[in-house]
């Protein structure tokens, strides 16, 4: 799913608040045709002019083109609205209702589901967003005032509004760098998400509940659209919640927003429904006070106070219907829980990670002992939403989780087609690198890089720009390190171009191996093609001590064999690009080589002998770039000096070995780091 | 020399093998061009064509060279195309070779006695050969490896060879050779097109997938007849856009890629050349383990070709077809 679609992205949230500003206005000028006795709520301008300011100004253009696209419709759903209010108004405000329908609620609970929910999920697989976009002005504008025309008591509303606006205020600046996250960082991310989750969640209710409604024709009422509308947002927020603090913690809040966003939008859509025809069916015994009740379940701590002054008549009801409501959905208590002992914090993050089923009959306990006070019927049918919610939330993360296991599996089922030379890709560049298979890769290189590799860098950002000579030493059975340099040069100096890596025949002429990395991004090594990579200023990685390398014993480990024959300092000197010495340290324990099987009869001197055969061992890998060494003031025609080349070649070797005990000494344990 | 310049009046080309795959590619283009007055053919058969001045001459006979000395004398012109080589499949080796070297022998002497101004002969980047040691891109000046398996590549390196002793004694005249890569179309036969069409799997060697080239039929012919005006000499590779991996323009084509092990597949493929077969050529196996992309810069700059079709385009014409 596009970034945009799920409403992520600060240039489209400024949009459509945009858009709602733009409208708020003509919904202004006439406040009593809402009938909406209260002033306009006073919490969303404030609310929303930090948003509004996050966005910058950058994201004007955009703004602009979409609120333009955007402005017929919406002024015509505005419109809508408007007379749908003004019809709600002409009917007085419903009396307090009594106990709702129990039983009718609890069948449709669990037909509901089945027939409305994947109907949904269908429509949802296409983008949400675009389709409701241009909805959204209209429905943006009306809803705060129709809030405040139905919700009494404004503390109850704050608690719901307020995650999205307080949390995007203080971070406006979302862009990730490469760094890695810190704990803090990750936190505020997490937040973030939370925040975009209830924004959408909001969002998409607020359609979702109107499409609802539109379908069932005739007793449309300010009062309940707002109902349902409330209670969806809850159901997808606590969802997406939820979501979130089951998902792994990535290094990619772009990722973690993303999801958020998509539980909540697709639960908000399905459960728009359920909301609909819960409200429909008491509304006309229910009023505002129902608007109270009904989210009590739900809301934050301090709301409990509040809903505890619920009718004593739904009190009593109660014994009977929480021994159904055990039987019934045992598993699903666990989201209302878990809000109720973080009521102290405020908005954010309330969901602490939740518990297996297996775990609920006990951590029920409590819930049952408070239940009592709580409107029961009311917290059943909650908690049938929510077992709802969280059965949606449980299958989009599965199918996420699924979908990124599978997108691994296929990029590497992928690799080893190319590899076997069955690939076929048809955007190769003309040194034979797929750009498309490294995409497809990027899943299992991720993975590779940061978890189970666990590459950290020194002082990558001494690698100039423009073309350079990484020097680097070479090691491991299968020489990973290549594939890993360029790795790290994309994630941590993404400013730079594309490097490359020089391979040797014996790797480049390998079968299956050799055609993998030159898929990957290797070149084989000739003077002809480092120059043409150096004129394209690229960062070149070379391993000047080549195959000697490779084929030492692993008791020969991180020791430098002799550097070729200088090649790379005659082209450096040619080029004038310096050279960057490069120490790595981690390759050698990834492939260790055991031995050496012959294998003359496939036209290579031997097959390596490694622990898991093509499989590396998770060794830590760290890498640190030393300090460059520059050709200015050496003229090009020492390239045909032997000494001065020699001299060179003996000072980057020595960097590298220095560089190399200084890794080695540092080194705790192996495979730790 | 500036007799061949566009603008200094009408053109008379000559062209030997216009019946030939490339012949047939160039001879459309000559007659649509409003600069070109005649073209004059020297071939054993007449093409079809309003400007075509038929003359017929047959390479392969040893007074082929004073005939074509005749026809160039008595009518000055102002380029030679020297189209007479063979893409079909050579049942006879030694008529190919023949025509291809002792023919280009007698029309270099004939030119050389006649003194054109221009010379045009195609070639093939196939001549670079298939090796280990190449670079990602081989230039015009890399060394004609060739394939000592393939007597196709070997007669197509020694007309390379002698066409720059040529230029080397007559630097007044424009000798310009257009090294082809693999040449794909509906309408063209060439061993690489066989390969890719006559059968919906094509073996490949399991573990390796080199990297080739293609140029379009389209873009092969505008070479040609851009090499009429171009104000440059020595060779250029001809290349269509973007490079493909074996099994990619296999796929493109429509046909399936088999990879095989290496040496079962080097033994059947020597099977077979000894039971005389004509399945596969040996001197494929280098071509299917080695890439072999020649860099085109040259002929887009010196000689202002670029290229429209990418490799892909090229080869899924072939499917078309």
């Amino acid at each position: 799913m596009a970034k945009g679609v799920l409403g992520n992205d600060p240039f489209q949230r400024g949009a459509a608040q945009r858009d709602g500003e733009r409208a708020r206005p003509e919904d202004k000028a006439e406040p009593s045709a809402k009938g909406s006795p209260s002033k306009p709520r006073a919490k969303s301008p404030g609310a929303d002019a930090p948003r509004a300011h996050a966005q910058g100004k950058t994201s004007r253009v955009a703004r602009a083109g979409r609120s333009k696209s955007a402005s017929g419709p919406s002024r015509a759903a505005t419109k809508d609205a408007r007379t749908r209010a003004a019809k709600g108004t002409a009917s007085p405000p419903p009396p307090k209702p009594p106990a709702p329908p129990r039983h009718a609620t609890a069948t449709r609970r669990e037909k509901e589901p089945s027939e409305g929910a994947p109907p949904r999920r269908s429509a949802t697989s296409q983008p949400p967003r675009p389709a409701a976009s241009p909805r959204k002005a209209g429905v943006s504008s009306h809803a705060p005032t129709d809030g405040h025309g139905v919700e009494p008591a404004p503390g109850g509303m704050e608690h719901l509004r307020e995650p999205a606006a307080s949390t995007v205020a203080p971070t406006p600046v979302t862009t990730n760098e490469g760094t890695p996250r810190t704990e803090r960082q990750r936190e505020v991310d997490h937040a973030l998400a939370e925040a975009v989750a209830a924004e959408v969640a909001e969002t998409t209710a607020r359609l979702a509940v109107d499409e609802a409604l539109e379908r069932r024709p005739g007793k449309e009422d300010a009062v309940e659209r707002l109902l349902a509308t409330e209670l969806t947002t809850e159901l997808a927020e606590a969802a997406a919640e939820e979501a979130l603090d089951h998902s792994p913690t990535t290094e990619r809040p772009e990722a973690e927003r993303e999801l958020a966003a998509a539980v909540a939008a697709r639960v908000a859509e399905s459960a728009a429904e359920l909301a609909v025809s819960e409200v429909m069916d008491h509304a006309p015994r229910g009023g505002p006070p129902t608007a109270s009740d009904e989210r009590a379940p739900f809301s934050r701590g301090a709301r409990r106070g509040e809903a505890d002054v619920g009718d004593d008549a739904v009190e009593a009801e109660t014994p009977d219907l929480e021994a159904t409501y055990l039987e019934a959905e045992v598993e699903v208590a666990d989201p209302t829980r878990d809000e109720l002992p973080s009521h102290a914090r405020r908005s954010l993050t309330l969901v602490p990670p939740t518990s297996d089923s297996d775990e609920d009959p006990t951590l029920h306990a409590p819930h049952a002992s408070r239940a009592p006070e709580a409107a029961r019927p009311l917290a059943e049918r909650a908690t049938g939403m929510l077992a709802l919610a969280r059965d949606i939330a449980g299958q989009a993360l599965a199918s996420e989780g699924i979908g990124r296991a599978l997108g691994a599996m296929n990029g590497l089922v992928d690799a080893v087609r190319a590899g076997l030379g069955t690939g076929g890709g048809a955007h190769l560049d003309e040194y034979g690198k797929d750009p498309s298979l490294v995409r497809r890769l990027e899943p299992v290189l991720e993975f590779l890089y940061g978890q189970y590799w666990r590459v950290t860098t020194q002082c990558i950002e001494q690698v100039p720009r423009g073309a350079a000579i990484l020097v680097a030493n070479h090691s491991g059975a299968l020489p990973y390190d290549g594939l890993v340099m360029s790795l790290a040069l994309t994630r941590e100096r993404p400013d730079l171009r594309e490097a490359r890596w020089l391979v040797e025949d014996q790797v480049f002429h390998a079968p299956v191996l050799g055609t993998l990395f030159n898929r990957l991004g290797a070149v084989r090594a000739c003077p002809e093609n480092a120059l043409r990579l150096l004129d394209e200023h690229r960062p070149v990685v070379v391993f000047p001590e080549g195959y000697q390398a490779l084929s030492k014993p692993f008791a020969e480990r991180y020791r430098l064999k002799r550097f070729g024959r200088g090649g790379f300092v005659k082209l450096a000197l040619r080029t004038g690009a310096p050279i960057v010495p490069v120490a790595i340290v981690g390759s050698e324990e990834t492939s260790p080589m055991l031995g050496r099987l012959p294998a003359s009869f496939l036209g290579l001197p031997f097959v390596p002998l490694t622990p898991l055969g093509p499989v590396p061992l998770p060794a830590k890998w760290s890498i640190r770039f030393g300090e460059p060494i520059s050709m200015e003031g050496v003229p090009a025609e020492a390239a045909d000096d032997l000494g001065e080349v020699q001299r060179l070649t003996e000072r980057t070797r020595e960097a590298i070995q220095g560089m190399l005990h200084a890794l080695l000494k540092e080194r705790r344990s192996v495979f730790a780091g | 020399m500036d007799v061949s310049r566009p603008g200094k009046g009408r053109l008379r080309v000559a062209v030997t093998g216009a019946s030939g795959e490339y012949g047939k590619l160039l001879l459309p283009l000559l007659e649509r061009d409003s600069d070109v007055e005649s073209i004059l053919v020297l071939d054993v058969a007449r093409p079809e064509g309003d400007k075509v001045d038929f003359h017929r001459v047959d390479l392969t006979r040893h007074d082929a060279e004073a005939e074509l000395t005749d026809a160039l004398t008595d009518q000055p012109v102002d380029a030679l195309y020297h189209l007479a080589f063979l893409f079909g499949p050579i049942r006879n080796g030694s008529l190919a070779h023949e025509l291809e070297v002792i023919g280009t022998m007698n029309v270099l002497t004939a030119a050389g006695r006649a003194r054109l101004p221009r010379l045009v002969v195609p070639s093939l980047t196939a001549v670079y050969g298939a090796r280990g040691n190449n670079p990602a891109l081989l230039r015009e000046d890399s060394p004609l490896q060739g394939c000592p398996n393939s007597r196709f590549v070997t007669d197509k390196v020694e007309v390379e060879g002698q066409v720059r002793a040529f230029r080397e004694r007559h630097p007044d005249m424009r000798v310009l050779v257009l090294r082809f890569a693999p040449v794909l179309g509906p309408t063209i036969e060439n061993p690489v097109t066989r390969l890719l069409t006559r059968t919906a799997v094509v073996p490949t060697l399991l573990g390796y997938d080199p990297l080739w080239q293609g140029i379009h039929e389209e873009d092969a012919g505008r070479a040609l007849h851009q090499a009429l005006r171009a104000d440059a000499s020595g060779e250029f590779n001809i290349v269509g856009r973007g490079v493909l991996p074996l099994s990619g323009l296999i796929r493109q084509a429509g046909a399936r890629p088999l990879p095989l092990p290496g040496p079962l597949f080097r033994g059947a493929l020597h099977t077979l050349d000894v039971v005389g077969a004509d399945m596969l050529p040996v001197a494929l196996l280098d071509y299917i383990h080695y890439s072999w992309v020649a860099d085109g810069r040259r002929a887009e700059t010196a000689l202002g070709f670029t290229p429209f079709h990418h490799v892909r385009d090229a080869a899924a014409a072939l499917r078309r077809s």
